[in-house]
């Protein structure tokens, strides 16, 4: 750059060929993937089990839960939303999944569209609070995690809904070639997702709504239209989340998903979504949810308290930003 | 002879906000191939009335009808179906995503479900280069020029093939070269039969332009002009319901030979290259320079707000250099930037706090802020720049352009400034309120000594109110010259020399 002859100040922004490195850097999920990448290093050298087979399916799946959460909540912070009750319609979700399949007698394998499309209502409820009636999204989710939880409670009374059955507990707990079905899951929807923001009208408007609500409506934008889809589908994706969990542990427990919402959150960011919206990409989002389950995975492997993990996530999560900012100012 | 029937007819139509009565009982039509101006002073329904034809607002009465036929628009959507688009005077663009797709923003190119790029950005590119051809189709919005992106928006108004184009204040951001192309782009839009809405402050370009104009003043229809007939001074007698005040500041000498800030040898990279300049006590020097000569970079260096590679800074005789606007304040040298709405006000607050927020220290008593006295002498201030107003505990967002930016100049006399720098100090201003500016930093210079800077894309401004004008281009001063010698035509020519 300090090569840059100041002559040829006149051409706006001169089109620099820009190198391969520059690129990467340039690009939201850059850092998210040096810490994984570095972390997985240094956990292999001082580990001799983390690559393991077992070892890495067990880290995929404590990525998968978390991170079809995350996927949704990306979708929300794109639109420039925030969406605080996806744990709670997580667990809410799961019950009502457990209990169509347990008392409804649902057949097993429809059970999970059954319950996505419930968790889209969840988030539906949201949209039409925020895109509906222009209610800011933070304190209406704030309202409606209360809700949904408190929902779980009063249908539960607090105790599991078990056993649900062999037959649906393949999504949870089955393999194919050795890979966690919902791990499976997770990355068939984060394709899809990818394939969405990328290519449909549907995913480049929600980039328009995040970056610029305004530009889009003058644009012709359906502008409440993407913003109610995306919280539906945020809440869809945390249902999904949900009802895999439900079905690993054989039981639709009350407390699942409690403590989702900051790992879906916390993944989001690291993968360099902006909580202003407009900003940010599903590849970040799937590498933030990796690295919090490889971070989770690999405090136990060194046998480090538990208690310290959430000191580091906080500390890993401020790093983050504090790269993201230096990515900014470069 | 027949008439061709209108394009675009907008009958009797009325809007409030509330009580408040923005267009009364206004007509009028649009033929294709047609340029029609709407000229006003700010507050004069011009954008309300745009607003309503391209669906943002619905009107209180009246109706629209396009190709003879009523439509009611509920959304800008609905207009851009019966081929109505706009291109606004706020920027109003994605930032994060490329100019390419934000041309196409909600009309991507493809089959049903999966968008075509290649397409799409080929469409893109075509309409970009209608209106300019030096912007990358690539870049990131976010990375433009305001005037970079004022033609992006240009762009996507024309992609969407419209019949019926609206231009509000298209050409407030641009400068010389760009407003030439983009007279020519919308000429040889009316060529091929499509037709235009055109608003701007700037009546040279509306008389050139216009097949018609048509004046609104407080929201009423005060007649329309062929442009033959519209003289400059006519159109500001309508636009203001009367006689315009004089153009030009007098030419004058200063009284003082005193140099109060004195720049040397100024280079930072990529933005300006060995700026050396003096500006005496009292006077006001006019920067003249297309976006990008690195004028308003130049500002921002000698305010502190950015760190020069190279060279000195003197203010009245002692060597300065800021490490931030902080001290530079306390020095006396004031920055007051281009966009007023996004660095100068803030909105929720009142003009009061507003006009006194920057010198709170001066009012604070030993547990509370005297704001008794504060109110008095911003009422004083207020008083000696004429500024009209309400109430000072009105929102600042309450008042028009003009008086906005009078309070905001007005903010800095309340310290002792030595030196005060302008960056476009009547953009988007109408006629008079620009000249009661011009006046009041006239007689800034005579009565407190103060020394100014303009830096405007405006040459008739700086002919109008600078006593000596520097040009600058592509980074470097190419000249400065007397206000006694210099004329656009010279202006322009040291500019390319």
């Amino acid at each position: 750059m300090a090569s840059a002859n100041t002559s040829e100040l006149s051409t706006p922004a001169p089109r620099r060929q820009a190198s391969l490195l520059s690129r990467f850097w340039a690009w939201e999920g850059s850092g998210v993937l040096v810490a994984l990448v570095a972390l997985t290093a240094a956990l292999t050298l001082a580990t001799d089990n983390f690559l393991s087979a077992y070892n890495v399916s067990v880290v995929l799946r404590q990525a998968a839960f978390v991170g079809l959460v995350a996927l949704g909540q990306t979708l929300v912070l794109l639109v420039g939303g925030i969406d605080l009750s996806v744990g709670a319609a997580a667990g809410l979700s799961s019950i009502v999944g457990a209990i169509a399949l347990t008392q409804w007698g649902i057949h097993p394998y429809l059970i999970i569209p059954f319950t996505m499309f419930f968790g889209f209502a969840l988030g539906a409820l949201n949209g039409v609070f925020v895109a509906g009636l222009r209610l800011n999204p933070f304190i209406v989710t704030l309202a409606t995690w209360e809700i949904f939880a408190g929902l779980t409670l009063v249908i539960t009374k607090g105790y599991p809904i078990r056993p649900l059955g062999d037959q649906f507990g393949i999504f949870g707990k089955g393999e194919i070639w050795g890979i966690p079905v919902p791990v499976i899951i997770f990355f068939a929807s984060a394709i899809f997702l990818i394939w969405m923001l990328r290519q449909t009208r549907f995913g480049r408007n929600i980039f328009a709504v995040g970056g610029n609500r305004d530009a889009a409506i003058l644009a012709g934008i359906r502008v409440r239209l993407v913003e109610f889809t995306a919280f539906g589908m945020a809440g869809m994706f945390a249902a999904l989340a949900g009802i895999l969990f439900a079905s690993r542990m054989d039981a639709g427990q009350p407390s699942v998903g409690e403590g989702w919402l900051m790992g879906a959150i916390t993944a989001a960011i690291l993968g360099g979504t902006s909580l202003r919206g407009g900003q940010g990409s599903i590849v970040g989002t799937v590498l933030g949810a990796l690295l919090l389950a490889v971070l989770g995975n690999g405090t136990v492997l060194l046998n480090v308290s538990g208690f310290w993990q959430r000191v580091i996530v906080g500390g890993v999560v401020l790093v983050a930003v504090l790269v993201d900012l230096l990515r900014r100012k470069d | 002879m027949n008439t061709p029937a209108p394009v675009f007819e907008a009958r009797r139509v009325s809007k409030s906000f509330g009580p408040v009565s923005a267009l009364k009982d206004v007509s009028i039509t649009l033929f294709p191939g047609e340029v029609h101006s709407i000229i006003g002073e700010n507050g004069a329904g011009k954008s309300t009335l745009m607003n309503i034809i391209c669906g943002r607002f619905q009107p209180t009465e009246g109706q629209l009808f396009v190709d003879g036929k009523e439509v009611h628009f509920h959304l800008p959507k609905d207009a851009q179906a019966h081929g109505i688009a706009i291109a606004p005077q706020e920027i109003s663009l994605v930032p994060h995503l490329s100019v390419a797709e934000n041309i196409m923003l909600g009309a991507h190119c493809g089959p049903a479900l999966s968008i075509d790029w290649r397409k799409t950005r080929a469409e893109a590119t075509r309409h970009l280069h209608e209106v300019d051809n030096s912007i990358d189709p690539a870049a990131r919005v976010s990375s433009l020029s305001k005037a970079q992106q004022q033609l992006v928006q240009i762009a996507r108004a024309a992609a969407t093939e419209a019949r019926v184009l609206i231009f509000d204040e298209p050409t407030a951001t641009l400068t010389y070269r760009e407003e030439e192309t983009l007279m020519s782009y919308i000429e040889a839009l009316a060529r091929e039969g499509r037709s235009a809405f055109y608003i701007s402050h700037r009546l040279d370009e509306v008389r050139r332009l216009s097949h018609r104009i048509t004046v609104l003043r407080d929201g009423v229809h005060v007649g329309e002009l062929a442009p033959e007939e519209a003289s400059r001074e006519r159109m500001v007698t309508m636009m203001a319901g009367r006689p315009p005040k004089a153009g030009a500041q007098p030419l004058r000498d200063l009284p003082s030979t005193d140099t109060v800030l004195k720049v040397e040898g100024l280079t930072r990279a990529h933005e300006f290259r060995d700026l050396s300049f003096s500006l005496r006590k009292g006077e006001i020097l006019g920067v003249s320079g297309l976006v990008g000569s690195g004028r308003t970079e130049m500002a921002k260096c000698i305010f502190g707000a950015t760190r020069a590679d190279a060279g000195r800074i003197e203010l009245n005789g002692k060597p300065v250099s800021f490490r931030g606007p902080l001290e530079a304040i306390r020095a006396g040298v004031i920055y007051l930037p281009e966009e007023r709405k996004q660095e100068g006000i803030f909105p929720l607050l009142s003009i009061a706090e507003n006009t006194g927020l920057p010198t709170l220290d001066r009012f604070t008593g030993l547990l509370h802020l005297r704001n008794r006295d504060m109110m008095a002498e911003v009422e004083k201030l207020a008083g000696q720049m004429k500024a009209k107003f309400n109430s000072l505990r009105d929102p600042i967002t309450s008042l028009s352009g003009g008086n906005q930016q009078k309070f905001i100049i007005a903010r800095w006399l309340m310290r002792d400034a030595h030196v005060l720098i302008m960056d476009e100090p009547t953009r988007g201003i109408d006629v008079n309120a620009k000249f009661e500016i011009q006046s009041v930093l006239r007689k800034l210079t005579e009565e407190r000594g103060l020394s100014i800077i303009v830096i405007s894309s405006e040459m008739e401004e700086l002919l109008d109110v600078a006593d000596r004008i520097m040009v600058m281009h592509e980074g470097k001063v190419k000249g400065a010259i007397d206000r006694r010698e210099a004329s656009q035509e010279g202006l322009l020519q040291m500019a390319m020399s």
